[in-house]
């Protein structure tokens, strides 16, 4: 009965619950991510349908090639004339908007960390504001008056009466508050900061004289805005178009979902590795099942079950586990999502703290997720019960159900050279035609093979790495460190030779179980060791090419993550006498073939002075006469010649035939392709966004010093209080810092797939554990004590969890150098590996192991002797 | 019978007074020791005989510190048992004690003299090579003693088993069964080893059987009857054995 109840719980609960969660944390991911990704969609459908609240139809500038985020081009003030005139139209205002940082009282700009800073004009007729309120105050009249939202007026102590510094593409000048608006209900746009002037005033700061960002319009009661839309359209010029409210809210909002995608897609990815890793616990958790119930299976057998039968009833049991894990893990996608929604309104990004309701899509996926995946990974196991015979109910037999050595070297080795061939075709494309896969695909697939692949040849070599790892833990383990402590109070050496001998030998007793479990390990570790080498790699290039490339004494970028500043600032430095040159660099999105690619203009009189580019084509000065240079890789695949025109499709100016005037091969500090002149890009590029710098270059003149120049460039730069003034070293040390911050990310999203492996060691040894009951029993009786004993199972755990490291390691370094090679292209032309980063990963493994050993290993000491040596 | 008392002949290497076990609780509470006092003279071989839940193996591993009694003492040499806790008793059982299971009495990762050798490993302490090859030599094991668990006979493993219980030199070496798995052929070497033992060494053996043949190889058979000890015979023969078996349940 003991035995019974022991077996119930002890394999049992632990068995499906660590099984179920290893599911449930993978499946919860999705889940979140889709719930999450529900709820921002869905604020930003009520988001647009509020701003175009009332109103009945927008007219705007047509965007000839919808690419990057640029909004409509600006269309002429004439047009509204045009618009009042025709019939049905109650009351119609041309707005405009642009880009705008209001500062606080002390002077600081107040940049949310991922919403943009904008600001507008604010309607006479309120009617036509959308959801626009007037919380305090009244309507800016005057120039010299502003409006801002209410978050912003709260968070930063602001309110109707003071006067604050705001920041636009033209000016950095002072305003009197004469307003706090609200939008609807909501205090601001998405986190947004925003800045309302009157019309004229709007217009001269964001530099849009005698134009519109678009007219906004009512129509008469009675008449539908469908009509109306058509009769306006007929009457516009060329370039300017006429949409209903309604479609122009759902094209925003579409397009900015989107624009965000990418973040769905992303956190997919972090989850479909996190049910990966979860397919080898379960895997190896069923066939550890089914090896316990060897016995029992095979009476079935012998009283008549059919082998099908056998398998039926371990996929059963897989399919239980499936569903309740799927059903558990969509409940705690709510958590997941709750806590992403924590985390944007942490920097700035404010929504809705009530989560979209569950689609049908969300359970659909995450049912099919976790079922499949749990069944799928219990497939082998259960075909391989089925082939338990009878006799073995009879007798102790040792069933070796596995696959032979020699067929798992070669089907390894077939699965590892295609995983091989994959990667590398998808990274260079010049192996194997695959016709639809892309290279994106091709990669994570050829990524997912290596991983199946060096899981099953990990089998082979685990007995040797870890008769290696023994003796070299004998000396590290931390155990061990405390020796000189232990013998102090009477305790002898030798006792770490036989825990430590016995841990070594009970991580090789299976091989295969044991390569499963350092496997999952081996995933997130592997993982984290590519983003370790690819960002080492990234921050050596960057920090190469700006050593070599950028000739300014200092550079000037936003201090967030995105927008730019005011060209102003890039004026008055210019006027300085301590500054010899400035380069302003704008950057822009145009079409080339149907894909996104970006520019910079740049200033070409001073871009020599101040960035090394290695022009081995034509010359800068050629920019002048509206050409384009192209980085010389991209030139030579394209087979372009000097003086060519290749086609450019701008989202303002719609296509254009562009010489290309020369070629260089330094793009490492102007992240650019493709360069154009400033003024090339102010004919091509209008409306938000490219009303700004992006980033500045500067170089002090001759005989000035750099304290004086210092001085010069910070006194500047005060007044746009959203800059940042950095040295060639601090610049260095903030693109290094940026990648530092994208690595934290990317690891603390695979922690959930390490995470998972941890709770599969757990689960692993706790089932191993019990298998050794017997053995356990009799150490226990002939004087191992508790302390010995639990040494014995954390030093196995930190094995198992090592060897993972050290396979991660190996394939995240092999990922980490094609990849780096791959991308030498786009500038990453030195690969560096970070040994120090790499080791710690090696100690995190152990550490991750010891974590894993905890409870099984408390359990373990737990167990009663007599029970246990009479157990079978 | 209420026992007579024992002559002393010798020290005690363990005794046990009063010792009452009960398991369960109320309507399934079962006495298995119903206050059992017994004595094991250093440098003798015990026998602990009688009928299934008789309350043999319990005896034995309450004496040996494998489990706890209800009530009563239990002294190995001089140490009260009941005053341990759980690291001071397995202290005792791995400098005091050794132990010879039914079955499953080695760690099959590790090598015969590993085994062997496993108390003296686990308490980090060097081995008298003079010693272990005299017990090795014994027990015919020489050849044997690289090879893992898996690959010994039947008899093989329990001599091994043996080995590790006498390695040590305990105060005491218990005995569950030992010979109860084996072939008759092997179970006479394992059991002529185990009196050689005592005989030629001194060592104390107090062994559990349900085998009358076992027994006789012991110095003295105690009986035992719904955990009390019911009679005892010096110097057994498989015929005395037997007989006194005879009265059980009749």
């Amino acid at each position: 009965m003991i035995r019974t109840a022991l077996k119930t719980v002890f394999a049992h609960k632990l068995r499906l619950a660590l099984t179920a969660l290893s599911v449930m944390i993978g499946v919860a991911f999705i889940a979140g991510t889709f719930i999450f990704t529900d709820t921002i969609d869905e604020t930003f459908n009520d988001l647009f349908d509020d701003i175009f609240q009332g109103q009945d139809v927008i007219v705007q500038g047509v965007t000839e090639f919808d690419v990057g985020f640029s909004g409509p081009p600006p269309i002429d003030e004439s047009v509204l004339d045009d618009v009042l005139a025709v019939a049905g139209v109650q009351a119609a205002e041309g707005t405009v908007g642009g880009f705008a940082v209001i500062y606080d009282k002390e002077g600081e700009a107040i940049v949310p960390t991922g919403p943009p800073t904008i600001g507008g004009s604010v309607t006479e007729d309120l009617r036509l504001a959308g959801n626009v309120t007037i919380r305090d105050g009244r309507s800016p009249t005057a120039s010299g008056e502003v409006a801002v939202d209410a978050r912003t007026a709260d968070d930063n102590g602001l309110a109707v009466g003071d006067i604050i510094t705001v920041q636009t593409p033209t000016v950095v000048d002072d305003y009197e508050i004469v307003a706090v608006i609200g939008f609807g209900e909501s205090d601001n746009l998405a986190g947004a900061t925003f800045a309302a002037f009157e019309l004229g005033t709007a217009q001269e700061v964001f530099d849009l004289e005698g134009k519109f960002s678009s007219i906004v319009v009512i129509a008469d009661e009675g008449t539908s805005p469908d009509l109306l839309r058509n009769s306006i359209a007929s009457v516009l010029p060329s370039g300017v178009e006429a949409v209903t409210a309604a479609d122009e809210a759902a094209d925003q909002s579409e397009a900015l979902s989107e624009s965000l995608g990418f973040l769905q897609t992303a956190l997919l990815v972090f989850a479909l590795v996190a049910v990966f890793v979860a397919s080898f616990i379960i895997q190896n958790t069923f066939r550890i099942i089914v090896r316990q119930r060897q016995k029992e299976l095979a009476l079935m057998r012998a009283v008549g079950a059919t082998g099908g039968q056998v398998i039926w009833m371990v996929v059963i049991e897989a399919i239980i586990v499936g569903v309740v894990a799927s059903i558990l893990g969509i409940a705690f996608g709510f958590v997941i999502a709750q806590g992403l929604t924590s985390v944007m309104s942490a920097i700035g990004f404010d929504l809705p703290s009530t989560t979209a309701p569950l689609a049908t899509r969300t359970i659909i996926v995450g049912v099919a997720v976790g079922l499949g995946v749990t069944v799928l990974a219990a497939v082998l196991p259960a075909i391989r019960a089925s082939r338990i015979p009878p006799v073995a109910a009879l007798q102790d037999v040792d069933v070796r159900l596995r696959m032979s050595d020699r067929r798992r070297t070669i089907i390894g080795s077939v699965v590892l050279a295609a995983g091989i061939a994959l990667i590398l075709n998808g990274l260079f494309g010049d192996i194997l035609d695959l016709g639809p896969l892309n290279e994106l695909t091709a990669v994570g697939a050829g990524a997912l093979l290596v991983f199946l692949a060096v899981s099953m040849l990990s089998s082979l070599i685990v007995k040797p790495i870890a008769r290696v790892l023994g003796p070299i833990l004998g000396f590290i383990a931390p155990s061990n460190l405390l020796r000189p402590v232990r013998n102090l109070i009477g305790r002898r050496r030798g006792v770490d030779k036989l825990t430590g001998l016995l841990a070594v030998q009970n991580s090789v007793r299976k091989p295969r179980r044991t390569a499963t479990t350092a496997s999952a390990l081996m995933i997130g570790l592997a993982l984290v060791a590519f983003f370790f080498v690819l960002g080492d790699s990234i921050k050596a290039s960057a920090s190469g090419a700006i050593e070599e490339g950028l000739r300014a004494d200092y550079v000037v970028s936003v201090s967030g993550f995105s927008g730019g500043f005011s060209p102003a600032l890039g004026e008055e430095l210019d006027a300085q006498p301590e500054i010899e040159a400035v380069t302003q660099l704008r950057f822009g999105f145009w079409d080339r073939n149907g894909s996104d690619e970006f520019l910079m203009g740049i200033n070409t009189d001073t871009v020599e002075q101040t960035i090394f580019l290695g022009v081995t084509r034509g010359s800068i000065a050629e920019l002048d006469q509206g050409g384009v240079m192209v980085v010389e890789d991209i030139f030579d695949d394209e087979g372009w010649t000097l003086g060519q025109t290749i086609p450019m499709g701008f989202a303002t100016t719609g296509l254009q035939q562009v010489p290309v005037v020369g070629t260089f091969t330094e793009n490492g500090i102007v992240q650019a392709n493709f360069l154009v002149s400033l003024d090339f890009y102010e004919q091509n590029f209008e409306g938000f966004g490219t009303d700004v710098d992006f980033v500045l270059a500067a170089k002090a003149a001759d005989g000035v010093s750099l304290e004086d120049s210092r001085a010069v460039m910070d006194a500047a730069a005060e007044d746009y209080a959203n800059v940042t003034v950095r040295d060639q070293a601090e610049y260095r040390q903030s693109q290094e810092d940026q990648v530092d911050q994208l690595l934290v990310t990317f690891n603390a999203l695979l922690v959930l797939a390490v995470i998972i492996a941890v709770f599969g060691i757990a689960n692993t040894l706790a089932l191993s554990i019990f298998e050794r009951t017997r053995e356990i029993g009799l150490l226990r009786a002939v004087g191992m004590d508790r302390p010995q004993l639990r040494r014995m199972i954390r030093h196995e755990a930190m094995i198992v969890a090592i060897i993972g490291a050290i396979l991660g390691i190996i394939v995240g370094l092999f990922f980490g150098i094609v990849v780096t090679a791959a991308l030498s292209a786009q500038g990453i032309d030195v690969l560096s590996i970070p040994a120090a980063q790499i080791t710690a990963l090696v100690i995190f493994g152990a550490v991750a192991g010891l974590m894993a050993a905890i409870l099984p290993a408390r359990r373990a000491s737990k167990l009663n002797i007599l029970e246990a040596i009479a157990y079978e | 019978m209420t026992t007579a008392q024992i002559p002393i002949t010798g020290a005690v290497a363990a005794r046990i007074d009063g010792g009452v076990k009960i398991y369960g609780e109320g309507d399934t509470e079962v006495r298995a020791l119903d206050g059992v006092s017994a004595q094991f003279e250093s440098g003798r071989f015990t026998a602990i005989m009688g009928p299934s839940g008789s309350g043999k193996s319990t005896l034995m591993h309450c004496v040996a510190g494998l489990d706890e009694l209800t009530s009563g003492t239990v002294h190995i040499g001089e140490t009260e048992l009941g005053s341990l806790n759980d690291k001071d008793l397995t202290l005792l059982r791995r400098e005091q004690v050794g132990f010879v299971f039914q079955a499953f009495n080695l760690i099959p990762t590790l090598s015969a003299r590993e085994n062997v050798l496993l108390p003296l490993l686990i308490a980090g302490e060097d081995h008298d090579e003079a010693w272990f090859d005299q017990v090795i030599g014994i027990l015919g094991l020489g050849d044997r003693l690289t090879h893992r668990p898996s690959e010994l006979s039947g008899g093989q493993q329990q001599r091994v088993a043996a080995a590790r219980a006498l390695v040590s030199r305990p105060a005491i070496v218990f005995a569950d069964e030992p010979s109860g798995n084996l072939d008759s052929k092997s179970a006479a070497e394992l059991l002529d080893f185990m009196r050689r033992a005592v005989k030629e060494f001194g060592q104390t053996i107090v062994m559990v059987t349900h085998d009358p043949v076992a027994a006789s190889y012991a110095d003295r058979v105690v009986f035992l009857e719904d955990g009390k000890i019911v009679d005892e015979l010096q110097d057994p023969t498989p015929d005395s054995v037997i007989d006194r078996m005879r009265q059980f349940g009749a």
